[in-house]
Protein backbone atom coordinates (compact mmCIF):
# COMPACT_ATOMS: atom_id res chain seq x y z
CA UNK A 1 0.00 0.00 0.00
CA UNK A 2 1.61 3.16 -1.02
CA UNK A 3 1.42 6.29 1.18
CA UNK A 4 -0.91 9.22 0.79
CA UNK A 5 0.92 12.39 -1.02
CA UNK A 6 1.43 15.18 1.27
CA UNK A 7 0.73 17.68 -1.20
CA UNK A 8 -2.08 18.76 -2.95
CA UNK A 9 -2.74 18.73 -6.71
CA UNK A 10 -3.95 21.66 -8.29
CA UNK A 11 -1.70 25.28 -8.36
CA UNK A 12 0.64 26.31 -5.85
CA UNK A 13 0.03 30.35 -5.29
CA UNK A 14 2.75 32.86 -5.00
CA UNK A 15 1.68 35.29 -2.09
CA UNK A 16 4.63 37.59 -2.02
CA UNK A 17 7.21 39.39 -4.63
CA UNK A 18 9.72 36.84 -3.26
CA UNK A 19 8.91 33.43 -3.56
CA UNK A 20 11.65 32.54 -0.99
CA UNK A 21 9.54 34.69 1.49
CA UNK A 22 6.44 32.12 0.46
CA UNK A 23 8.98 29.37 1.55
CA UNK A 24 9.34 31.06 4.79
CA UNK A 25 7.07 32.14 5.91
CA UNK A 26 5.49 28.80 5.62
CA UNK A 27 8.16 27.34 7.60
CA UNK A 28 8.00 30.18 10.43
CA UNK A 29 4.35 28.89 10.81
CA UNK A 30 4.98 24.71 10.44
CA UNK A 31 7.77 25.88 13.60
CA UNK A 32 5.10 27.97 15.08
CA UNK A 33 3.15 24.79 15.49
CA UNK A 34 5.43 22.43 16.79
CA UNK A 35 7.02 24.62 19.29
CA UNK A 36 3.05 24.54 20.36
CA UNK A 37 2.94 20.88 20.56
CA UNK A 38 6.20 20.50 22.39
CA UNK A 39 4.69 23.23 24.69
CA UNK A 40 1.51 21.05 25.46
CA UNK A 41 3.62 17.56 25.43
CA UNK A 42 5.46 19.64 28.39
CA UNK A 43 2.76 21.21 30.31
CA UNK A 44 1.57 17.41 30.02
CA UNK A 45 4.14 15.88 31.59
CA UNK A 46 4.74 18.28 34.23
CA UNK A 47 1.33 18.00 35.70
CA UNK A 48 1.52 14.39 35.34
CA UNK A 49 4.97 14.21 37.14
CA UNK A 50 3.33 16.45 39.83
CA UNK A 51 -0.01 14.64 40.18
CA UNK A 52 2.13 11.60 41.09
CA UNK A 53 4.59 13.26 42.61
CA UNK A 54 7.50 11.23 41.71
CA UNK A 55 9.97 14.22 40.41
CA UNK A 56 10.85 18.07 41.19
CA UNK A 57 11.85 20.52 38.56
CA UNK A 58 15.59 20.09 39.58
CA UNK A 59 15.99 16.70 38.96
CA UNK A 60 14.37 17.57 35.52
CA UNK A 61 17.06 20.21 34.87
CA UNK A 62 20.00 17.68 36.24
CA UNK A 63 18.79 14.76 33.67
CA UNK A 64 21.27 13.10 31.31
CA UNK A 65 19.69 11.10 28.34
CA UNK A 66 21.04 7.41 27.97
CA UNK A 67 22.08 6.14 24.49
CA UNK A 68 18.24 5.19 23.42
CA UNK A 69 17.02 8.37 24.42
CA UNK A 70 19.50 10.45 22.17
CA UNK A 71 18.60 8.06 19.28
CA UNK A 72 14.84 8.98 19.65
CA UNK A 73 15.47 12.53 19.74
CA UNK A 74 17.60 12.09 16.92
CA UNK A 75 14.46 10.33 14.95
CA UNK A 76 12.27 13.02 16.33
CA UNK A 77 14.24 16.01 15.21
CA UNK A 78 14.34 14.39 11.95
CA UNK A 79 10.91 14.56 11.61
CA UNK A 80 10.66 18.02 12.91
CA UNK A 81 13.42 19.11 10.13
CA UNK A 82 11.09 16.97 7.19
CA UNK A 83 8.34 19.02 8.58
CA UNK A 84 9.59 22.09 9.09
CA UNK A 85 11.03 22.06 5.16
CA UNK A 86 7.89 20.77 3.75
CA UNK A 87 7.39 24.18 1.59
CA UNK A 88 10.36 23.97 -0.06
CA UNK A 89 9.92 19.94 -1.25
CA UNK A 90 6.70 21.48 -1.81
CA UNK A 91 8.02 24.60 -4.02
CA UNK A 92 10.75 22.31 -5.72
CA UNK A 93 8.56 19.45 -6.89
CA UNK A 94 6.13 22.19 -8.29
CA UNK A 95 9.35 23.65 -10.01
CA UNK A 96 9.92 20.03 -11.48
CA UNK A 97 6.55 19.29 -12.26
CA UNK A 98 6.25 22.88 -14.36
CA UNK A 99 9.27 22.09 -15.97
CA UNK A 100 7.95 18.75 -17.30
CA UNK A 101 5.19 20.62 -18.86
CA UNK B 1 -14.13 24.20 22.53
CA UNK B 2 -15.93 21.81 20.80
CA UNK B 3 -14.32 18.34 20.56
CA UNK B 4 -15.70 15.90 17.87
CA UNK B 5 -17.63 12.89 19.22
CA UNK B 6 -16.00 9.96 19.21
CA UNK B 7 -16.99 7.33 16.79
CA UNK B 8 -15.55 3.66 15.86
CA UNK B 9 -14.40 5.26 12.82
CA UNK B 10 -12.21 8.55 13.44
CA UNK B 11 -9.10 7.90 13.45
CA UNK B 12 -7.32 8.16 17.27
CA UNK B 13 -4.54 10.76 17.21
CA UNK B 14 -1.82 10.47 19.78
CA UNK B 15 -1.13 13.14 22.47
CA UNK B 16 1.01 15.26 20.09
CA UNK B 17 -1.09 14.61 16.90
CA UNK B 18 -4.32 16.06 18.94
CA UNK B 19 -2.41 18.81 20.51
CA UNK B 20 -0.63 19.80 16.87
CA UNK B 21 -4.62 19.71 15.28
CA UNK B 22 -5.45 22.24 18.62
CA UNK B 23 -3.18 24.18 17.35
CA UNK B 24 -4.59 24.50 13.89
CA UNK B 25 -8.13 25.40 15.66
CA UNK B 26 -6.10 27.99 17.65
CA UNK B 27 -4.26 29.50 14.43
CA UNK B 28 -7.51 29.34 12.16
CA UNK B 29 -9.68 31.17 14.66
CA UNK B 30 -7.51 33.98 15.56
CA UNK B 31 -6.79 34.18 11.43
CA UNK B 32 -10.88 34.44 11.20
CA UNK B 33 -11.29 36.47 14.03
CA UNK B 34 -8.22 38.93 14.27
CA UNK B 35 -7.17 39.19 10.66
CA UNK B 36 -9.45 38.93 8.00
CA UNK B 37 -11.29 41.42 9.31
CA UNK B 38 -8.55 44.20 8.71
CA UNK B 39 -8.76 43.27 5.11
CA UNK B 40 -11.67 45.39 5.13
CA UNK B 41 -10.28 48.88 6.45
CA UNK B 42 -6.73 48.18 4.77
CA UNK B 43 -8.95 48.37 1.29
CA UNK B 44 -11.04 51.23 2.63
CA UNK B 45 -7.73 53.07 3.36
CA UNK B 46 -5.52 52.24 0.94
CA UNK B 47 -6.05 49.80 -1.55
CA UNK B 48 -9.74 51.72 -2.88
CA UNK B 49 -7.78 54.91 -2.68
CA UNK B 50 -4.82 53.71 -4.63
CA UNK B 51 -6.67 51.96 -7.42
CA UNK B 52 -8.75 55.48 -8.01
CA UNK B 53 -5.79 57.39 -8.27
CA UNK B 54 -4.78 55.43 -10.78
CA UNK B 55 -8.01 55.05 -12.73
CA UNK B 56 -10.60 57.36 -11.57
CA UNK B 57 -13.09 55.15 -10.24
CA UNK B 58 -13.72 52.13 -7.89
CA UNK B 59 -12.63 48.59 -8.49
CA UNK B 60 -15.34 46.56 -9.56
CA UNK B 61 -14.85 43.13 -10.34
CA UNK B 62 -13.50 40.09 -8.51
CA UNK B 63 -10.18 40.38 -10.99
CA UNK B 64 -9.64 43.68 -10.66
CA UNK B 65 -10.19 43.65 -7.02
CA UNK B 66 -7.70 40.62 -7.30
CA UNK B 67 -5.20 42.26 -8.88
CA UNK B 68 -5.02 45.48 -6.63
CA UNK B 69 -5.54 43.64 -3.17
CA UNK B 70 -2.64 41.12 -4.06
CA UNK B 71 -0.12 44.10 -3.58
CA UNK B 72 -0.98 44.91 -0.29
CA UNK B 73 1.33 43.32 2.55
CA UNK B 74 -1.73 43.22 5.00
CA UNK B 75 -3.29 40.74 2.67
CA UNK B 76 -0.56 39.15 1.54
CA UNK B 77 0.09 37.82 5.30
CA UNK B 78 -3.55 37.09 5.69
CA UNK B 79 -3.94 35.43 2.64
CA UNK B 80 -0.39 33.17 2.43
CA UNK B 81 -1.45 32.24 6.25
CA UNK B 82 -4.93 31.50 5.66
CA UNK B 83 -3.53 28.98 2.74
CA UNK B 84 -0.60 27.78 5.06
CA UNK B 85 -3.22 26.79 7.85
CA UNK B 86 -5.47 24.73 5.71
CA UNK B 87 -2.20 23.05 4.23
CA UNK B 88 -1.04 22.63 8.29
CA UNK B 89 -4.78 21.34 8.83
CA UNK B 90 -4.98 18.29 6.37
CA UNK B 91 -1.15 17.57 8.11
CA UNK B 92 -2.45 17.34 11.17
CA UNK B 93 -5.00 15.20 10.26
CA UNK B 94 -3.29 12.40 7.99
CA UNK B 95 -0.74 10.98 10.10
CA UNK B 96 -3.67 9.33 12.25
CA UNK B 97 -5.53 8.25 9.59
CA UNK B 98 -2.62 6.69 8.14
CA UNK B 99 -1.25 4.85 11.32
CA UNK B 100 -5.17 3.87 11.58
CA UNK B 101 -5.67 3.22 8.27
CA UNK B 102 -5.75 -1.16 7.99
CA UNK B 103 -7.67 -0.98 11.04
CA UNK B 104 -10.41 0.96 10.01
CA UNK B 105 -10.64 -0.56 6.08
CA UNK B 106 -11.27 -3.93 8.42
CA UNK B 107 -13.56 -2.05 10.43
CA UNK B 108 -15.48 -0.86 7.27
CA UNK B 109 -15.20 -3.97 5.48
CA UNK B 110 -17.55 -5.76 8.39
CA UNK B 111 -19.83 -2.95 8.55
CA UNK B 112 -23.19 -4.63 7.68
CA UNK B 113 -23.93 -4.59 3.72
CA UNK B 114 -27.19 -6.24 3.29
CA UNK B 115 -30.65 -4.49 2.93
CA UNK B 116 -32.27 -5.25 5.77
CA UNK B 117 -35.18 -3.49 7.40
CA UNK B 118 -32.83 -0.96 9.88
CA UNK B 119 -29.52 -1.03 7.76
CA UNK B 120 -28.14 1.02 5.16
CA UNK B 121 -26.21 -0.27 2.12
CA UNK B 122 -23.39 0.41 0.04
CA UNK B 123 -23.22 -0.12 -3.80
CA UNK B 124 -19.97 0.87 -5.47
CA UNK B 125 -19.25 1.00 -8.99
CA UNK B 126 -15.38 1.27 -10.25
CA UNK B 127 -16.46 1.98 -13.65
CA UNK B 128 -17.92 5.30 -12.87
CA UNK B 129 -15.43 8.09 -13.85
CA UNK B 130 -13.94 10.61 -11.72
CA UNK B 131 -15.62 13.94 -13.06
CA UNK B 132 -12.69 16.82 -14.62
CA UNK B 133 -14.14 19.08 -11.46
CA UNK B 134 -12.67 16.22 -9.00
CA UNK B 135 -9.52 15.04 -11.07
CA UNK B 136 -8.21 18.45 -11.97
CA UNK B 137 -7.14 19.53 -8.44
CA UNK B 138 -7.19 18.47 -5.24
CA UNK B 139 -10.74 20.17 -3.60
CA UNK B 140 -9.70 21.88 -0.71
CA UNK B 141 -6.08 20.76 -0.64
CA UNK B 142 -7.22 17.65 0.98
CA UNK B 143 -4.32 15.63 -0.80
CA UNK B 144 -5.48 13.09 -3.30
CA UNK B 145 -8.91 14.32 -3.18
CA UNK B 146 -12.34 13.22 -1.97
CA UNK B 147 -11.99 10.11 -5.03
CA UNK B 148 -8.41 8.88 -4.11
CA UNK B 149 -7.76 5.20 -3.37
CA UNK B 150 -4.29 4.61 -1.77
CA UNK B 151 -5.30 0.75 -1.58
CA UNK B 152 -7.94 -1.72 -1.74
CA UNK B 153 -10.58 -0.69 0.06
CA UNK B 154 -9.32 2.30 0.75
CA UNK B 155 -10.85 4.48 3.43
CA UNK B 156 -8.28 7.14 4.04
CA UNK B 157 -9.88 10.06 2.18
CA UNK B 158 -13.13 9.88 4.03
CA UNK B 159 -11.17 9.67 7.70
CA UNK B 160 -9.18 13.01 6.87
CA UNK B 161 -12.09 14.85 5.36
CA UNK B 162 -13.92 13.80 9.00
CA UNK B 163 -11.26 14.76 11.09
CA UNK B 164 -10.12 17.84 9.16
CA UNK B 165 -13.35 19.03 8.82
CA UNK B 166 -13.99 19.64 12.54
CA UNK B 167 -10.76 21.79 12.50
CA UNK B 168 -11.92 23.32 9.30
CA UNK B 169 -14.02 26.19 11.51
CA UNK B 170 -13.09 25.65 15.20
CA UNK B 171 -15.41 22.69 15.77
CA UNK B 172 -18.55 25.19 14.19
CA UNK B 173 -19.75 22.23 11.83
CA UNK B 174 -20.48 20.70 15.29
CA UNK B 175 -19.49 17.36 17.31
CA UNK B 176 -20.55 15.58 14.82
CA UNK B 177 -19.75 17.43 11.75
CA UNK B 178 -23.58 17.81 10.99
CA UNK B 179 -24.31 21.39 11.78
CA UNK B 180 -25.05 22.05 7.64
CA UNK B 181 -27.84 19.35 7.62
CA UNK B 182 -29.09 20.85 10.87
CA UNK B 183 -28.94 24.09 9.27
CA UNK B 184 -31.03 22.76 5.78
CA UNK B 185 -33.37 20.83 7.95
CA UNK B 186 -34.09 23.82 10.51
CA UNK B 187 -34.78 25.71 7.01
CA UNK B 188 -37.22 22.82 5.42
CA UNK B 189 -39.18 22.53 8.36
CA UNK B 190 -39.61 26.17 8.71
CA UNK B 191 -40.82 26.58 5.14
CA UNK B 192 -42.73 23.51 4.98
CA UNK B 193 -44.04 22.86 8.33
CA UNK B 194 -46.15 18.95 8.95
CA UNK B 195 -43.99 17.43 5.32
CA UNK B 196 -42.95 13.68 6.11
CA UNK B 197 -40.92 12.61 3.03
CA UNK B 198 -40.69 8.72 2.34
CA UNK B 199 -37.65 8.88 0.30
CA UNK B 200 -34.67 11.26 0.39
CA UNK B 201 -31.49 11.79 -1.80
CA UNK B 202 -28.55 13.48 -0.65
CA UNK B 203 -26.49 14.76 -3.28
CA UNK B 204 -22.63 14.86 -3.10
CA UNK B 205 -23.13 13.36 0.52
CA UNK B 206 -19.26 12.58 0.87
CA UNK B 207 -18.67 10.99 4.19
CA UNK B 208 -22.79 11.55 5.04
CA UNK B 209 -21.53 13.98 7.87
CA UNK B 210 -24.71 16.17 6.63
CA UNK B 211 -26.67 13.10 5.44
CA UNK B 212 -27.87 12.00 9.19
CA UNK B 213 -29.52 14.07 10.77
CA UNK B 214 -32.19 13.68 7.67
CA UNK B 215 -32.27 10.02 8.56
CA UNK B 216 -32.76 11.33 12.99
CA UNK B 217 -35.56 13.51 11.75
CA UNK B 218 -37.15 11.19 9.25
CA UNK B 219 -36.26 7.57 10.71
CA UNK B 220 -39.32 5.82 8.92
CA UNK B 221 -38.21 7.68 5.52
CA UNK B 222 -35.96 5.26 2.86
CA UNK B 223 -32.29 7.50 2.94
CA UNK B 224 -30.54 7.63 0.22
CA UNK B 225 -27.02 9.46 -0.55
CA UNK B 226 -24.55 9.60 -3.74
CA UNK B 227 -20.97 10.89 -4.13
CA UNK B 228 -18.52 10.19 -6.50
CA UNK B 229 -15.68 9.02 -4.23
CA UNK B 230 -15.18 5.62 -3.32
CA UNK B 231 -13.07 6.00 0.05
CA UNK B 232 -15.17 8.87 0.73
CA UNK B 233 -18.65 6.53 0.33
CA UNK B 234 -16.82 3.28 2.16
CA UNK B 235 -15.95 5.51 4.99
CA UNK B 236 -19.62 6.99 5.18
CA UNK B 237 -21.25 4.12 5.18
CA UNK B 238 -19.23 2.75 7.92
CA UNK B 239 -19.81 5.50 9.45
CA UNK B 240 -23.50 5.75 9.56
CA UNK B 241 -23.32 2.26 10.77
CA UNK B 242 -21.40 3.49 13.33
CA UNK B 243 -23.60 6.00 14.38
CA UNK B 244 -26.54 3.94 14.01
CA UNK B 245 -28.14 5.98 11.02
CA UNK B 246 -29.37 3.79 7.99
CA UNK B 247 -28.96 4.98 4.93
CA UNK B 248 -28.10 3.65 1.13
CA UNK B 249 -25.15 4.84 -0.04
CA UNK B 250 -24.66 4.76 -3.40
CA UNK B 251 -21.19 5.96 -6.25
CA UNK B 252 -23.12 7.96 -9.03
CA UNK B 253 -22.81 11.42 -10.55
CA UNK B 254 -25.85 13.51 -9.65
CA UNK B 255 -25.58 14.68 -13.45
CA UNK B 256 -26.56 11.12 -14.53
CA UNK B 257 -28.18 9.11 -11.53
CA UNK B 258 -29.82 5.12 -12.11
CA UNK B 259 -32.58 5.97 -10.37
CA UNK B 260 -36.04 5.84 -11.87
CA UNK B 261 -37.69 9.44 -13.06
CA UNK B 262 -40.41 10.43 -9.75
CA UNK B 263 -37.97 8.75 -6.71
CA UNK B 264 -37.99 11.39 -4.38
CA UNK B 265 -40.16 13.58 -2.01
CA UNK B 266 -36.96 15.52 -0.80
CA UNK B 267 -33.39 16.11 -3.03
CA UNK B 268 -30.76 17.92 -1.06
CA UNK B 269 -27.59 18.97 -1.22
CA UNK B 270 -24.82 21.07 1.14
CA UNK B 271 -22.08 22.93 -0.28
CA UNK B 272 -21.88 20.73 -3.57
CA UNK B 273 -23.06 23.09 -6.30
CA UNK B 274 -20.07 25.40 -5.86
CA UNK B 275 -17.68 22.21 -6.16
CA UNK B 276 -18.96 21.08 -9.96
CA UNK B 277 -19.13 23.08 -13.16
CA UNK B 278 -21.01 25.20 -15.15
CA UNK B 279 -22.40 22.13 -17.47
CA UNK B 280 -22.24 19.85 -14.46
CA UNK B 281 -24.29 22.63 -12.70
CA UNK B 282 -27.32 22.69 -14.91
CA UNK B 283 -27.24 18.76 -15.40
CA UNK B 284 -27.52 18.31 -12.14
CA UNK B 285 -30.75 20.47 -11.88
CA UNK B 286 -32.19 18.78 -14.81
CA UNK B 287 -31.88 15.83 -12.78
CA UNK B 288 -33.39 16.50 -9.89
CA UNK B 289 -35.97 18.04 -11.80
CA UNK B 290 -36.49 14.47 -13.40
CA UNK B 291 -36.27 12.68 -9.93
CA UNK B 292 -38.76 14.49 -7.85
CA UNK B 293 -42.06 12.53 -7.39
CA UNK B 294 -45.01 15.16 -8.30
CA UNK B 295 -45.30 17.91 -4.88
CA UNK B 296 -41.32 16.99 -4.61
CA UNK B 297 -38.98 19.38 -3.16
CA UNK B 298 -35.49 20.36 -3.93
CA UNK B 299 -33.22 22.09 -1.61
CA UNK B 300 -29.42 23.06 -2.30
CA UNK B 301 -27.24 25.04 0.42
CA UNK B 302 -25.06 27.26 -0.66
CA UNK B 303 -22.52 29.70 0.74
CA UNK B 304 -22.98 33.62 -0.02
CA UNK B 305 -20.94 35.08 -2.71
CA UNK B 306 -21.05 38.32 -0.97
CA UNK B 307 -23.00 41.25 -1.76
CA UNK B 308 -20.17 44.44 -1.81
CA UNK B 309 -17.65 44.31 -4.74
CA UNK B 310 -14.90 43.54 -1.56
CA UNK B 311 -17.39 41.17 0.10
CA UNK B 312 -17.16 38.90 -3.55
CA UNK B 313 -13.74 39.02 -3.99
CA UNK B 314 -13.03 37.73 -0.82
CA UNK B 315 -15.80 35.44 -0.79
CA UNK B 316 -13.80 34.15 -3.88
CA UNK B 317 -10.25 33.66 -1.55
CA UNK B 318 -11.37 29.51 -1.67
CA UNK B 319 -11.25 29.50 -5.83
CA UNK B 320 -7.91 31.32 -6.17
CA UNK B 321 -6.08 29.89 -3.15
CA UNK B 322 -7.92 26.87 -2.11
CA UNK B 323 -9.07 24.64 -5.29
CA UNK B 324 -12.39 25.65 -5.33
CA UNK B 325 -12.20 26.32 -9.40
CA UNK B 326 -16.00 26.42 -9.51
CA UNK B 327 -17.12 28.75 -6.90
CA UNK B 328 -15.92 32.36 -8.02
CA UNK B 329 -18.07 31.38 -11.51
CA UNK B 330 -21.44 31.78 -9.19
CA UNK B 331 -20.35 35.23 -7.71
CA UNK B 332 -23.85 37.28 -9.40
CA UNK B 333 -25.08 34.13 -10.43
CA UNK B 334 -28.81 33.52 -10.19
CA UNK B 335 -29.25 29.96 -8.97
CA UNK B 336 -32.42 30.27 -10.08
CA UNK B 337 -32.66 31.49 -13.37
CA UNK B 338 -30.08 28.47 -13.53
CA UNK B 339 -32.52 25.89 -12.58
CA UNK B 340 -35.32 27.48 -14.85
CA UNK B 341 -33.17 26.67 -18.02
CA UNK B 342 -32.13 23.40 -16.76
CA UNK B 343 -35.90 22.35 -16.58
CA UNK B 344 -38.16 24.08 -13.89
CA UNK B 345 -40.82 26.14 -14.27
CA UNK B 346 -39.21 29.97 -13.40
CA UNK B 347 -42.12 30.35 -10.61
CA UNK B 348 -41.48 27.10 -9.18
CA UNK B 349 -37.46 27.71 -7.97
CA UNK B 350 -35.80 30.64 -6.04
CA UNK B 351 -33.06 31.79 -4.02
CA UNK B 352 -33.98 32.41 -0.12
CA UNK B 353 -31.14 33.52 2.02
CA UNK B 354 -30.89 32.16 5.55
CA UNK B 355 -29.66 33.03 8.98
CA UNK B 356 -30.45 30.20 11.72
CA UNK B 357 -30.31 31.18 15.15
CA UNK B 358 -27.53 28.77 15.80
CA UNK B 359 -24.22 28.70 14.99
CA UNK B 360 -22.58 27.09 12.15
CA UNK B 361 -22.00 30.06 10.14
CA UNK B 362 -18.06 30.71 9.20
CA UNK B 363 -16.85 33.87 9.33
CA UNK B 364 -14.01 33.26 7.51
CA UNK B 365 -14.44 36.28 4.38
CA UNK B 366 -16.91 38.66 5.99
CA UNK B 367 -18.21 39.74 9.44
CA UNK B 368 -21.64 38.31 8.94
CA UNK B 369 -22.75 35.19 7.19
CA UNK B 370 -26.05 34.36 5.62
CA UNK B 371 -26.99 30.87 3.72
CA UNK B 372 -28.37 30.57 0.21
CA UNK B 373 -30.95 28.20 -0.10
CA UNK B 374 -31.87 27.07 -4.21
CA UNK B 375 -35.58 26.31 -3.47
CA UNK B 376 -37.22 23.84 -6.15
CA UNK B 377 -40.31 22.39 -7.16
CA UNK B 378 -41.43 19.83 -10.39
Amino acid sequence: MTDAPTRAKGPLPQYFDDPAIDQLHSALLALAAELSVAYDRIDTLERMLERKGTLSRAEIDRFEPDEPALQERAARREALVARLLRPFRDYREHLIERAKK
Amino acid sequence: MTTARRHAMLPRPTHDERVRQAFVRSFRRHLASRVMPGNYPIYAARVEPRFRAETGRSPQAPAELRAAMERDPYYQFWSAMLRRSQELMWESVIDPAERDREALIRRARSSPKGRGKRKGSLVLDPSLPTPRYHAAADIHLQPGGYHTDFGPDDITAGAVYDSGLHLYLDGAFGVENDAMGDILLAFYRHRFPGLKPARILDMGCAIGNSTLPWGRAFPRAELHAIDVGAPVLRYGHARAEALGVPVHFSQQNAEATNFKAGSFDLIVSHIMLHETSKSALSNILRECRRLLKPGGIMLHLEIPRGTTPLEKFMYNWESYNNNETFAQFLTDADLAAIAARSGFAPDAVEMVGFAPREAGAQTLYSPKFIWTVLVGRP
